[in-house]
């Protein structure tokens, strides 16, 4: 802060004094287009950094010199000139342009028109985002950027989505994107962000764009940058949203009832027919037992003649029997299911129906703004109320926001930008096998179980002393658990308040140079209340609860130096920077079990104490920079940057990085021999490189050699060892060249395409060390990978008539990533390659592969004498009984035994969107289709629903009916055998499905009141919109959510919603 | 002046450019301490010891059949014939695939890395602290006791590693198979395999070692391991290395000791739960604050406590083992012989009400959780009752049969409730007896694995009769003696970093 304080002092001693005495005079004007005034045009000195804005009537003002050339740039238009002469009135008519090179963008700490920007980036204008309802800024990113590779996400309301820009760049270490808003790095959760409040989201992709920010930009930067008020006229803004939301992809199929049973009966029978120790059975043995005919013991259970042990029947081994018909009458012994029989209570079965509902959305917004002389202001207020489809999830969001500008002198202007959100949200567990999670266990839940209790001769359903449904927790499958209740009856819930403010304080001197300090500090408190209820589940019979808070504080200052100047034809822009982030994070967890009183979970009401732990961990970055952009009379541009980065994360011999990048353009447009062309309105060639760093993902103390705490023996203090140092360890270095070009055809036409190549070199690799070392991995810098891709960007106007508009946006690109060393590549003394791979669930890594490929046993299909899964067989191993020669060749039927393989990948072949705009009149419609093509997901959860009958009680889906059912079948689905779970269900390349999809991501129709109209009526603007999100998907198999991973692998999750919404806009 | 006002300001603004002062980058956990600091004072080194015996009963690699050396005894015994799943319903799949002799051959699978992972882990705290306590500040005969106690965990760590991933030892033979590498300092490189006879030298050198240095040794609880302890240990090397005077020797100072005594057959039904307990000579006390939950040991083997795993397959075990003994014996009295409601939910133990678990014939209520809404239990390591079997074995084994009836009966004595009459078998009939009790006795403590691989035994659970169920076995019900599948395969994780490995015949 003294720091601070001196600078302003410095500050105004000297520059204040300066400006005084500059000679000026005030020109204003008039700046229109074809249909009338024009306000919020940004006139500017051109070669300065001096400005101001048109007000609602399009007038301006602002002091200038004889011979300073005026600069009136607009959205949309074309930039105007105009040079400053002996008239004090300048008035300015804007010609509506088709070039996007004249928007302007927002760069590493400033901003630039496109058309002098020598980097790569894409802007996602508030036109582009529309009126799509989203909550989260990753739903608009989705498909309107090539090179951007997202998940799908949950479908829990506030959810995001992971993002990735230009390919998989880091192992280890993180490889998601930036976040930076209004300048400042952002650590806090992007869905605080009123979607409402954001101008423009710019994403940046290449080195040339990114090196600035030096740390954690190495794998891009997404630019989020908030509204400000307009001067000159003030306007009151609501926006109203009412939605539902459904499953937006479809559930996986499943056999029914009546189907199972009979399913149930043939996996059990071959169990018994097909073992291979005492005692043996016939088929017609096998058949009785699994039908039930043999004579019973005292438990009601089978005794097989002649020996002591028992056999359960096929309903006996289900536990319940949902048909009319008794457990004796209801399978033959020819595997046929009574056709009498009828279901008792199919109305009771439906887990994903009591799971799921309607959801509902509603978001309300009042935003006023304006400005005056010297100040403008931006505030908002948000409220927004989402159910999600899944019971016990939603999301309760108020926000405010407050961004006021005061131009305080010609040459000092300050503002301050708060923004404050409160979250609550309920948060049903999701992901992941644990019984708790409903998405897993209503999915896999076999379709003979009720959720309640019933008689099981009349079918009745079975009522407490309180009059309440008794659940049914009885069954082979989940058995004493019961996800609908689990989930309504437990508590997840989420609290955070979060304030974000950023000031600034800007000084213009010198007429060239500005000055500006921001400061920007980011507070978040997050509560999570946990509470199992102790009827069933986790928390049976105690009940047992936690609390979550933690504190995550960020401040970030910079200080910027800007030099802005016009020699003649050459234009210089210089930056100078230094900046510094101080992240802090506060955990405290408390657990506790035994429930006192019923009616609330404080930790206060239980009696034994589990967990209570709390630590604070500190993160540090500073950086120093600067950058320098040249161009030639707007033709030929040059731009470099280089950046020096500290990282607390790293030992202080080697913490600092250094960072830098070159970038260079050609405006072949802009040259006398193509002002005449008749195609090219727009020709533009680029080309950067540039290196930077990463530190994110790994941990913050991960050079140091640490023993952890938290490991008493009983009541003797005690610690294990944790961590081996590393005092090497050092920046992730991204080095990334990129070359592209940029076109306009004929006005009509529009894109560009681009390539990069980005190299990940002595990448943060947790390199797995032997398990005789005692610790898991150490972090090094180790190995290398490149991504690489071609980006190919299309917006056409392919109908542009007076009342009708067609806009066809197209993107498109390719990843290709690929691992050029690994940690253990080493050659040893007699030549040889040793440890060049590493496995990993379902993927090898190895030099020459990507980071996603799959790496599973061969399964080569089903032996039609017997109907096992047939592999091929691991010539390294020594064959025995369980390997068999099928046409020539060795297969195994032991997994154990089986060769692994290389079997493509989860990265897609070719990725992106399509989005096509039409106006009529008053009316758009648009709509917005991504797509992918290539690439595999792993799909246990198929797997899963394909099971043998080990998995008693569990769902099959439909695919199961083309089992092997006698010698001699030919198919591809082994025979059903509880005992063969190891056979069967073996995890190998039978699951991979091919992850290319085409998804209809939204659409929107909307029709905006005539302006006259509107006028009549008091409006400034009137709206009123429908809208829907995740409305179709064409996939390999259905319920197969593509996008859920980035490795291709599936889970049990909450699928995104699929949201229908309608909206009106209002303003004043 | 103008001009200079504007040099100083502009001179001013770039110095200030470099602004955080020089420490402003170092940055310090709170959740941990520096390795340098861990053992550089007895009171640290105590504390690094104290974490050994904490990651007994800690939750491990976020698996959760990982629970510490819990999770050890139960791959051991499920891998046995005497833990048995009489159902087809589902929930096994944490050790089903142990169960049917898939996993542990699997080199990618988590049960096949488990006790590589988990005895190296242990190793290496205790090489840390044994290459560095001689200079620690302190006293010196603290530094004894430290060093003393993880010598002996070294050598136990490699005992088992060796039983796992090599081939059985055989006494009289050169023993010139592939064991495990010995680790006596950290290595981030990997070492070769040592044979099995070397490793066991080493073992054998390390609890000698350890016996010296804890000689005297007055221990603050049983937690820690003292003499009696290191000195059970040295009698099951003796044991598995067919040295049947040693271990007869070792086993019975083992047991002789103050405060150790065999448990009555009341305390024989109080649930196996307690440290207190006299039998006891080593185990871990487990507070309610350090819970494993549903890692946790008894979450598996307890009757009584709520995890899907109980209520749905209570452990069994096979019927043609509990069969064999009397009514009157106490070891026969907790298992259920029928599935009736009054054989499963017995008296003594307590259920948490409206919790209902699957019942069967044979279930075993042996170990249960003194609060069914908690796991939290304190876990039995070394008790006094084998150091009477090893001695029984070891004197049969020997030819001594009367000292080995002796040995067997004051066991006995303890676990009947009428009077038992000494056994009078003698050469492989007296063997045969003795190895039936010791499994009646210490079963679910994770001994089976290691009692067929150690006597060459083969896998039997196909008796007619049998309640194994062909699902839950996977169709494995037998495995020959001497067959491949004995061995654990080595770890993929330790093959793709250690270049000196060589997995196990496959």
């Amino acid at each position: 802060m003294r720091k601070f304080t001196f600078w302003l002092t410095a500050l105004f001693l000297v520059f204040g004094l300066n400006l005084a005495t500059a000679q000026t005079k005030v020109i204003s004007g008039k700046v229109s287009d074809n249909s009338g005034a024009l306000p919020g045009v940004s006139v500017v000195i051109k070669g300065t950094t001096k400005g101001t804005q048109t007000d609602f009537d399009g007038k301006y003002s602002i002091q200038a010199n004889v011979g300073d050339v005026l600069q009136f740039t607009f959205v949309g238009m074309e930039t105007a000139t105009a040079t400053v002469g002996a008239t004090n009135v300048i008035n300015v008519t804007l010609k509506e342009s088709a070039l996007a090179l004249e928007e302007v963008i927002v760069v590493a700490y400033g901003t630039a028109k496109k058309a002098d920007f020598t980097g790569s980036a894409t802007k996602i204008s508030s036109e582009t985002m529309g009126t799509k309802p989203v909550t989260n800024l990753s739903r608009v990113i989705e498909g309107n950027s090539a090179g951007v590779i997202v998940t799908s996400g949950s479908g829990q309301p506030g959810a995001g989505q992971d993002i990735r820009i230009r390919g998989f760049g880091s192992v280890n270490a993180s490889s998601a994107p930036l976040y930076v808003v209004d300048g400042a790095p952002f650590y806090g959760e992007i869905s605080t962000i009123n979607m409402g409040d954001v101008e423009n989201v710019t994403i940046l992709k290449d080195a040339a764009s990114t090196a600035l920010y030096g740390n954690r930009a190495a794998n891009g930067v997404i630019m989020i940058t908030t509204k400000k008020g307009k001067k000159g006229f003030s306007q009151t803004s609501l926006s109203i949203n009412r939605g539902i939301s459904n499953p937006g992809i479809k559930e996986y199929e499943r056999v029914n009832a009546y189907e199972y049973y009979p399913l149930a009966w043939e996996s059990y029978r071959n169990s018994l027919y097909f073992r291979t120790s005492a005692p043996l059975f016939t088929i017609d043995n096998a058949n009785g037992i699994a039908s039930g005919t043999y004579p019973r013991n005292s438990s009601g259970l089978q005794i097989y003649p002649g020996t002591s042990t028992t056999y359960s029947d096929i309903h006996q081994l289900l536990q319940n029997n949902p048909f009319d018909k008794s457990g004796l009458n209801l399978i033959g012994t020819d595997g046929v299911l009574n056709p009498a029989a009828k279901l008792m209570y199919p109305e009771d079965m439906d887990w994903q129906g009591a799971l799921y509902r309607t959801g509902q959305r509603s978001n309300y917004d009042l935003v006023y703004q304006g400005g005056a002389d010297k100040t403008d202001y931006y505030v908002s207020l948000g409220y927004l109320n989402e159910e999600g489809y899944a019971v016990q999830s939603d999301y309760q969001r108020y926000t405010g926001r407050i961004n006021v500008n005061n131009q305080a002198t010609e040459w000092f202007k300050t503002g301050l930008n708060l923004g404050g959100t409160i979250t609550k949200s309920l948060q049903a567990e999701s992901g992941g096998t644990a019984f708790v999670n409903p998405f897993f266990t209503a999915r896999l839940m076999g379709p003979i179980y009720p959720l309640h209790k019933h008689d099981p001769i009349t079918g009745l359903v079975q009522y407490d002393a309180d009059g309440k449904k008794v659940m049914e927790t009885s069954r082979p499958i989940q058995n004493g658990r019961h996800s609908y209740y689990e989930t309504i009856l437990n508590d997840r819930i989420a609290r955070t308040n979060t304030i974000f403010g950023k000031t600034y304080f800007e000084f213009k001197f010198l007429n060239d140079f500005k000055f500006t300090t921001n400061v920007s500090v980011d507070s978040r408190n997050y509560n999570f209340e946990r509470y199992d209820n102790r009827f069933v589940g986790d928390g049976n019979p105690a009940g047992r609860g936690g609390r979550t808070n933690t504190l995550t504080k960020t401040v970030n200052i910079n200080q910027l130096l800007n030099y802005t100047k016009s020699f003649g034809n050459h234009n210089v822009n210089a930056l100078l920077g230094h900046e510094n982030m101080d992240y802090t994070y506060r955990y405290f967890y408390g657990f506790r079990q035994g429930l006192i009183v019923d009616g609330h979970s404080e930790l206060i009401n239980f009696t034994t104490t589990n967990t209570l732990t709390s630590y604070e961990d500190k993160y540090r970055t500073e950086g120093y920079f600067g950058r320098l952009d040249y161009n030639y009379n707007s033709k030929y541009y040059l731009s470099g940057s280089y950046r020096k980065d500290g990282s607390s994360k790293f030992h202080e011999e080697v913490r600092w990085g250094d960072f830098w990048s070159l970038g260079a353009s050609w405006r072949l447009d802009q040259e006398n021999f193509m002002k005449d062309s008749n195609w090219f309105n727009q020709l533009k060639l680029r080309g950067s490189y540039g290196e930077v760093g990463n530190d994110a993902g790994i941990g913050l103390y991960a050079n140091q050699a640490l023993y952890e705490l938290g490991r008493n023996n009983a009541n003797e203090p005690g610690f294990v060892f944790q961590s081996l140092p590393n005092d090497v360890l050092s920046w992730e270095a991204n080095k990334s060249f990129d070359v592209a070009v940029e076109f306009g055809i004929k006005n009509r036409i529009e894109g560009s395409v681009e390539f990069y190549h980005r190299i990940s070199d002595n990448l943060l690799f947790d390199v797995p060390l032997p398990l005789t070392a005692g610790v898991g991995s150490v972090t090094k810098n180790a190995g290398t990978l490149f991504n690489e891709g071609v980006e190919i960007t299309l917006s056409s106007d392919i109908i542009k008539k007076d009342n009708f508009k067609w806009n066809l946006n197209v993107n498109a690109s390719t990843i290709k990533n690929e691992f050029t060393k690994l940690p253990g590549d080493k050659i040893n003394d007699d030549g040889t390659k040793y440890y060049d791979e590493i496995i990993t669930g379902t993927k090898k890594l190895r030099t020459g592969q990507s980071l996603y490929d799959y790496w599973l046993r061969d399964w080569t299909g089903v032996d039609p004498a017997d109907g096992l899964s047939l592999y091929k067989f691991d010539e390294t191993r020594t064959p025995g009984a369980s390997e068999r020669t099928i046409n020539g060749v060795l297969m195994t039927t032991n997994p154990n035994n089986a060769q692994y393989h290389y079997v493509g990948s989860s990265i897609p072949d070719v990725m992106g969107g399509i989005t096509n705009t039409f106006n009529y009149n008053n009316f758009t419609l648009s709509f917005l289709v991504t797509y992918q093509f290539g690439g595999y997901s792993y799909d246990s959860t198929y797997a899963n629903l394909m099971h043998g009958g080990s998995s008693t009680g569990q769902a099959w889906h439909p695919d199961i009916f083309k089992r092997w059912q006698k010698p001699g079948d030919i198919t591809d689905v082994p025979r059903l055998d509880s005992a063969q779970s190891t056979n069967i269900s073996a995890a190998s390349d039978r699951w991979l499905t091919s992850s290319s999809f085409v998804s209809l991501k939204s659409m929107n129709l909307t029709y905006t009141l005539p302006k006259d109209v509107a006028k009549d009526w008091g409006l400034v603007n009137a709206r009123i919109y429908i809208s829907g999100e995740n409305l179709y998907l064409d996939a390999s198999r259905r319920g197969l959510d593509v996008q859920r991973s980035f490795a291709g692998t599936t889970d049990y999750t909450y699928t995104p919603s699929r949201i229908i919404s309608t909206g009106l806009n209002l303003t004043f | 002046m103008k001009n200079i006002v504007k040099k100083i300001g502009i001179l001013l603004m770039v110095v200030s450019l470099a602004s955080c002062s020089d420490d402003y980058l170092d940055t310090l956990p709170t959740d941990a301490v520096g390795a340098d600091d861990a053992i550089a004072t007895t009171k640290n080194a105590w504390a690094s010891l104290n974490g050994i015996h904490r990651l007994l009963y800690s939750q491990h690699r976020s698996t959760q059949a990982e629970g510490g050396l819990g999770g050890i005894f139960l791959l051991s015994d499920h891998l046995g014939e005497d833990i048995a799943y009489p159902s087809t319903s589902n929930n096994t799949s944490w050790f089903g695939g142990t169960h049917k002799w898939v996993d542990h051959r699997n080199e990618n699978s988590s049960m096949a890395s488990y006790p590589y992972y988990f005895f190296y882990r242990i190793i290496n705290d205790a090489n840390l602290i044994i290459n560095k306590i001689d200079n620690a500040s302190g006293d010196p005969t603290e530094k004894n006791r430290i060093k003393g106690q993880a010598l002996a965990y070294r050598g136990w760590a490699h005992f088992n590693l060796v039983q796992f991933y090599g081939k059985r030892y055989v006494a009289g033979t050169t023993n010139n198979q592939l064991g495990v590498p010995i680790m006596l300092a950290s290595s981030e490189e990997g070492m070769a395999r040592n044979t099995v006879e070397e490793v066991y030298t080493q073992i054998n050198k390390d609890l000698n070692d350890a016996a010296t240095l804890l000689t005297g040794y007055n221990r603050a609880n049983k937690s820690h391991l003292n003499l009696n302890v290191v000195n059970g240990l040295r009698a099951r090397v003796a044991l598995t290395q067919g040295k049947w005077v040693d271990a007869a020797t070792h086993a019975a100072s083992a047991r002789t000791g103050t405060g150790i005594a065999l448990m009555s057959t009341t305390q024989f039904l109080q649930g196996f739960n307690d440290i207190s307990n006299p039998e006891w000579i080593w185990g871990s006390n487990v507070l309610s604050d350090q819970t494993m939950f549903f890692y946790s040991f008894h979450a598996y083997i307890s009757r009584n406590f709520s995890s899907s795993h109980i209520r749905t397959h209570p452990k069994s075990v096979y019927s043609d083992l509990y069969t064999k003994f009397p009514s009157t014996d106490v070891r026969r009295t907790v298992v259920a012989t029928t599935n009736s409601t009054a054989d499963n939910y017995p008296s003594y133990m307590s259920f948490a009400s409206g919790v209902t678990y699957n019942r069967f014939a044979a279930a075993s209520n042996k170990f249960w959780v003194k609060d069914p809404s908690s796991s939290v239990a304190d876990i039995v390591n070394m008790r006094a009752a084998e150091m009477f079997l090893i001695e029984a074995e070891a004197r049969a084994r020997n030819g001594e049969d009367v000292l080995a009836q002796n040995a067997l009966h004051s066991l006995n004595l303890m676990r009947r409730t009428d009077v038992p009459v000494k056994s009078v078998n003698t050469g492989q009939a007296l063997i045969d007896e003795i190895m039936l009790h010791r499994r009646m006795e210490l079963w679910g403590e994770g001994f089976r694995y290691f009692d067929l691989k150690r006597t060459n035994a083969p896998l039997k659970r196909d008796h007619t009769g049998t309640n194994h169920n062909n699902t839950q076995v996977g169709g494995i019900f037998n495995v020959p003696a001497g067959d491949i599948t004995w061995e654990f395969m080595i770890p993929r994780a330790e093959l793709n970093a250690n270049p000196k490995m060589v997995q196990n015949p496959s």
